[in-house]
Parts: C-alpha cells; sequence; structure tokens
C-alpha cells in the first residue's frame, strides 16, 4: 500500500530542532511519508510543501510560547489554497504560562486544528488517532482523482 | 600537433577561432567575426572557417572538412524561448526556471498552479521553443497536473513538451498529450527540496539538437563535419562547470556575461553551508547555476534595461552630473542601431552605467541574501537562495565586459547591491575580478566535452586580472 504523506515542521521563528528530528524518526518508523521542513517554517512554507506532495495531514510543533501566534489563519490559509481536507494537528508548548491544556486545546482547536496536542503526549497515541483520522477523512484505499485536495471534499468547520 | 576550429554563430556576430594543439596545449592561433545572416546561418560559418583555415570564400563547405577538428555552437537567436510550468511558485516552478536557464535557453513566461483560459492564450500567442511542463513530487498532486495537461492538449501549440511533473502520473500525461510531442523525463523535484535537473537539461539540450537547429541550415554542417552543435550559454555553463575539476585553484568561481539582448550569471560554489546560526529556507540550489536575464542587455534590450535599473542609472548619473534625458536620448539610439558603438565621452559613460546596472541587476536575482532574525535561542539568519561569499574570483565575459580593463564596472554596482532592503546579499567577499581578454569562453566552452583539461586551461591562460 501506498505510504500516506504528512508534513512536518516547527513553526514560526523557532529552531528547536531536537524534538522535530526525534519526530521525523518516529513517524518514518510509524510507517508514514514523511517530509519534514525542519525549524522556522512559514504557513506558506508548510501549505506549499503539502500542496506539492499531496500531503494528507501537517503537524506543527512549536515549542517557544508564541504558537498562538504563529498558528493564526493556519486553517483560513489551507482552505485559501485548496486544502481544504487536510488534516492539522499541533503540539508542543503552545503558550507561556500555566494555562490549563484544556483551555489552550479549545484555543487552538477554534483555530482549525483538529487535534491538539501537550508536550507530553504519548506518540503512540498520535500515530494512532493520525491513521484513524487519515481513513475516516481519505478513506482506506489510494484516494481516488476527486478526493485530493484542491477539490472541496469535506468541509472544514472553520469554512463556513 | 592537430588544428582545433570553434565557430560560434551569435544572433548579430558569427566568431570563430582556430587553436593549435600540441602537448596538451591549446594555443590560440587565429580569430575572425563576420556578421551572421540569419535567413542562412551556413553563410557566415563558411566565411570564418574558411578565413581561419587560409581559404578562398568561396570554397565550397564539403572542401573545407578534414582539415581540421571543428566545433561550433548556435545562440539560436539569444536562446531557446522556454515556457515554464510549475505548481507552488517557490518549488516546482522555480526549479523549471533553473533547468531552462542551465540548459541554455531563456524562460520567456511562467504558470504556477492552474493554466487560466489566458494563461493558454499568452502561451499561444508567444510561441515558445519548448513548453516546460512540471509540478507535484514523486507520488504527489497529480490534480493540478492532469488538468494543466488537459489544458495544454487543447492549447494551438506546436513545440515540444518536455514532462519533468511527479512521476506518477507520467503515463497519464503522455497519454493525454498524446497528440503533441511530449517527452517524459525524471521529475525536477521527486521530493521536497530534492533538486534534480540534470535529466531536464539533457532534454533540453537534445530538443535543441534535433528541432531547432535543423530548420535554420545548420544540418549541413552537421552532416559535413560529423559535429553536433551547442547552445551558446551551455558551452559557457559546461565550461565554468569544468574549470575547478581540472584547476582546483579556482573552485569557486562566477562569469558575467552582458551581451546586447541579455546578461548570463554563472557561479559555480556550494549554495549553502550549514551551521547553527544560519537556517536555508526554499530550495537548495545546485552549485552550478546559470541565470539569464532577458531585460538586461546594453543594446536590444536598452530599453528594458532602462526601465528596470531607472533608480540606479538615476542614481550613478548624478555622481558623474550627467542627465538622465541624455540617457534616454542614448538608450533610444542604442537600441535601434545595435552595432553602435559609444563616440563621445558621455557616451562612454553611459555604456558604463548601464552595464554597472546589468551587473547589479542580474547579481541581484542570482545571489541569495540573509535575513537578520531574533528568536528566543538568540540571533539567527535565514537564508534564502545562493551563498556566493566563497566566490574568489568573478570573470567577465562578452562583448563589453570582455573589453573593460576596469574591474570597478563590476566592483561598484556590487558594492551598491551589499544591502537589498532588509537583506544581507551574499555577496563575493573580496572577489578578484578578470577579463576573458579575447572573449574566448564560448568558443572555448564548445571543446569542453572533448578536451576539458585543455579546454580550461586556456580559457585561465586567456584572462586578464584587473585592478
Amino acid at each position: 500500500m501506498k505510504k500516506d504523506t504528512i508534513i512536518l515542521g516547527v513553526i514560526g521563528s523557532d529552531c528547536h530542532s531536537v524534538g522535530n528530528k526525534i519526530l521525523e524518526l518516529f513517524f518514518t518508523s510509524e510507517g508514514f511519508q514523511v517530509v519534514n521542513l525542519g525549524v522556522m517554517v512559514s504557513q506558506q512554507e508548510f501549505v506549499n510543501a503539502a500542496i506539492e506532495t499531496n500531503a494528507k495531514a501537517i503537524l506543527v510543533s512549536s515549542l517557544y510560547g508564541h504558537g498562538e501566534i504563529d498558528c493564526q489563519g493556519f486553517r483560513e490559509l489551507c482552505i485559501e489554497k485548496g486544502l481544504d481536507p487536510i488534516i492539522l494537528y499541533v503540539g508542543g508548548n503552545l503558550v507561556v504560562g500555566k494555562t490549563p491544556f484544556s483551555v489552550v486545546e479549545e484555543k487552538f482547536k477554534k483555530m482549525g486544528f483538529d487535534r491538539v496536542f501537550p508536550p507530553d503526549v504519548d506518540l503512540k497515541k498520535v500515530a494512532a488517532l493520525l491513521r484513524q483520522d487519515i481513513r475516516e477523512k481519505f478513506g482506506q484505499e489510494a484516494v481516488p482523482e476527486e478526493n485530493q485536495p484542491g477539490v472541496a471534499l469535506k468541509k472544514h468547520p472553520a469554512a463556513n | 600537433m592537430k588544428r582545433i576550429i570553434s565557430i560560434d554563430i551569435g544572433s548579430t556576430w558569427t566568431k570563430g577561432a582556430s587553436f593549435v594543439l600540441e602537448s596538451s596545449t591549446l594555443k590560440l592561433e587565429k580569430k575572425m567575426v563576420v556578421p551572421t545572416t540569419q535567413s542562412n546561418l551556413v553563410q557566415g560559418f563558411s566565411e570564418v572557417l574558411s578565413g581561419l583555415l587560409g581559404q578562398d570564400k568561396s570554397t565550397p563547405l564539403a572542401r573545407l572538412s578534414g582539415s581540421a577538428e571543428i566545433f561550433f555552437s548556435s545562440s539560436a537567436k539569444g536562446g531557446l524561448r522556454i515556457s515554464a510550468i510549475g505548481l507552488v511558485p517557490d518549488l516546482t516552478l522555480q526549479l523549471a526556471r533553473l533547468a531552462a536557464m542551465s540548459a541554455g535557453g531563456k524562460v520567456i513566461q511562467s504558470f504556477s498552479f492552474s493554466l487560466t483560459r489566458s494563461d493558454v492564450k499568452e502561451l499561444e500567442k508567444q510561441r515558445p521553443d519548448i513548453v516546460l511542463f512540471s509540478g507535484g513530487t514523486d507520488g504527489g498532486n497529480s490534480k493540478y497536473i492532469l488538468e494543466n495537461a488537459l489544458k495544454l492538449r487543447e492549447a494551438e501549440i506546436a513545440c515540444p513538451i518536455v514532462y519533468a511533473g511527479n512521476r506518477a502520473v507520467a503515463d497519464e500525461v503522455a497519454e493525454i498529450l498524446r497528440e503533441k510531442e511530449v517527452i517524459i523525463t525524471e521529475n525536477l523535484m521527486p521530493e521536497i527540496g530534492q533538486v534534480n535537473i540534470e535529466p531536464t537539461r539533457e532534454k533540453i539540450r537534445e530538443i535543441f539538437l534535433k528541432r531547432i537547429v535543423s530548420g535554420r541550415g545548420l544540418s549541413q554542417i552537421v552532416e559535413i563535419f560529423g559535429t553536433q552543435p551547442k547552445p551558446t550559454p551551455l558551452a559557457v555553463f559546461e565550461l565554468i562547470s569544468a574549470i575547478p575539476v581540472y584547476h582546483p585553484a579556482w573552485s569557486d568561481v562566477a562569469a558575467v556575461d552582458i551581451g546586447g539582448a541579455t546578461t548570463d550569471f554563472y557561479s559555480n560554489t556550494e549554495s549553502y553551508l550549514e551551521t547553527d546560526t544560519v537556517i536555508l529556507k526554499g530550495l537548495r540550489e545546485p552549485k552550478v547555476k546559470r541565470t539569464v536575464e532577458g531585460d538586461l542587455g546594453l543594446r536590444v534590450s536598452a530599453h528594458s534595461l532602462f526601465d528596470t535599473a531607472k533608480d540606479y542609472l538615476e542614481d550613478r548619473l548624478k555622481e558623474f552630473g550627467l542627465e538622465m534625458a541624455r540617457l534616454e536620448t542614448f538608450v533610444a539610439r542604442i537600441a535601434r542601431n545595435t552595432e553602435y558603438l559609444p563616440q563621445t565621452e558621455e557616451e562612454i559613460l553611459f555604456d558604463r552605467v548601464l552595464a554597472e546596472a546589468c551587473v547589479y541587476f542580474s547579481a541581484l536575482r542570482h545571489i541569495g541574501g540573509w535575513k537578520e532574525t531574533f528568536t528566543p535561542q538568540g540571533k539567527v539568519y535565514v537564508q534564502t537562495g545562493k551563498d556566493l561569499r566563497r566566490v574568489k574570483a568573478i570573470i567577465g565575459s562578452g562583448g563589453y565586459l570582455s573589453q573593460e580593463k576596469s574591474p570597478e564596472v563590476m566592483l561598484y554596482p556590487l558594492e551598491k547591491l551589499k544591502f537589498y532592503g532588509e537583506e544581507r546579499k551574499l555577496l563575493p567577499e573580496n572577489p578578484e575580478i578578470f577579463r576573458d581578454r579575447d572573449y574566448l569562453f564560448p568558443l572555448l566552452g564548445n571543446l569542453v566535452e572533448k578536451y576539458p583539461a585543455e579546454a580550461t586551461a586556456a580559457a585561465l591562460a586567456s584572462l586578464e586580472k584587473l585592478s
């Protein structure tokens, strides 16, 4: 079976590269086709890579506390670029201070992220969820032509 | 001892030189230049060849063969005109443009994402020599690609289409375009950030040989002398590629060729040095790179140069105490009368500032930059494009720069370019400036494939260091 392509990267002016490399190794070993954009990645770069590779998901990391600002408008940009059905995950130290995670999660979900993860999440769990989400959105088999990004398949709530 | 002749059929002039090859040294023996007859390219060729061989002008071409080994190149009216199609502007489209230019072509238009109806009209109107069609990584996007293939099928274009996109749909693309001449080659970007332009360059070169050359009388030369022509810019590209291979002291080198119609910029140096404080964004550009600017030239393109470089020219004229209005008149004259040579002090200075502007803008587009960014981990530099800081030598070639004895024509505009907006340009640090004093680079470039060591040595021997 063809591997599902996912895009990885650390957003904004964030240079934390160690976790990013671990994520790359992990998701590769989990059977995904990983495109790792590394650190200091802009929203536009995530989207560009997703278009060229026909990716099913973008996994955004943020560790330096400015994630909320950096991720603002990410879903809208995806829709603007015809990536409507793409799955968006975000994780890391998303905000500074001691905000309860449920509040953080709520905030990023409102922005259009499908799932939000705290820094101590079990990666195995993330991979399982990712597989499940891809199956739900894109179906189990190789994606038929009309289901590719660029064609509105399933409208994301943020599109309305 | 062996005599080798190299001839370059340019759009205005046909230039040739004969060399003597003795104990692996190439020595220039004789040079010759005649006007090119566009309707019959062979005419200038045989005139130069007979002249170099010391034969009568009317000697039939077939009887001139045998006495020397012959190589030739043709600029095909300023280079192949290529329309580039990619998906994302910063990714596959940028690579398509780079591949086209590195193959010796000129990008006349580029399109990203879906071809619109007006894009197709524009394509039909421009009548390119080649359509370079890319997009998608291997196994990546196919929606846009197939959509664009369908549109190309309906377009009224007769030129070959080179497909260098997503391999997963290459067969489908070939099937859709079966009524056109379609050539399938490897993907320019098989994975995000992976640059693979060689196969495309090779296909473009083949098309150049087959299609463009045969129509213009050159097949006769191929038949008689058993030698294939090269696109002129490709000859220079191959020379610049080979120089460091055979002469490691010249490991990081760049060349600028200002012509009447275009300005070409070549560089041969690693494009990015990875460090903790420098982060590369976008594509890692190839070690050997050529860019060609169709709007920068000292004669045919003088008008567009003037428009592009207005601010630069205005500043510079002030320093010389010259007037913009008079430069404008001069530009109108040289664009009309392309063989015109400056007559007065003022006109010489005009040519000089126009040449500087060609250097400035071709360098601006060829060379990458750093932007300083502050992060919680400290200051980092974000690099886009190619780093030329390690380039130790810049060679000037082409009609103007091969004559120019002052390094300032290059150094002055480069100095001005150090900062561009908030970007620090990655210019060569303290480069030495050379001139190709006999304007031999295109001619020696023709010999590189067969005599790489000898041709590169002769090229370096023909350089003069400027100070």
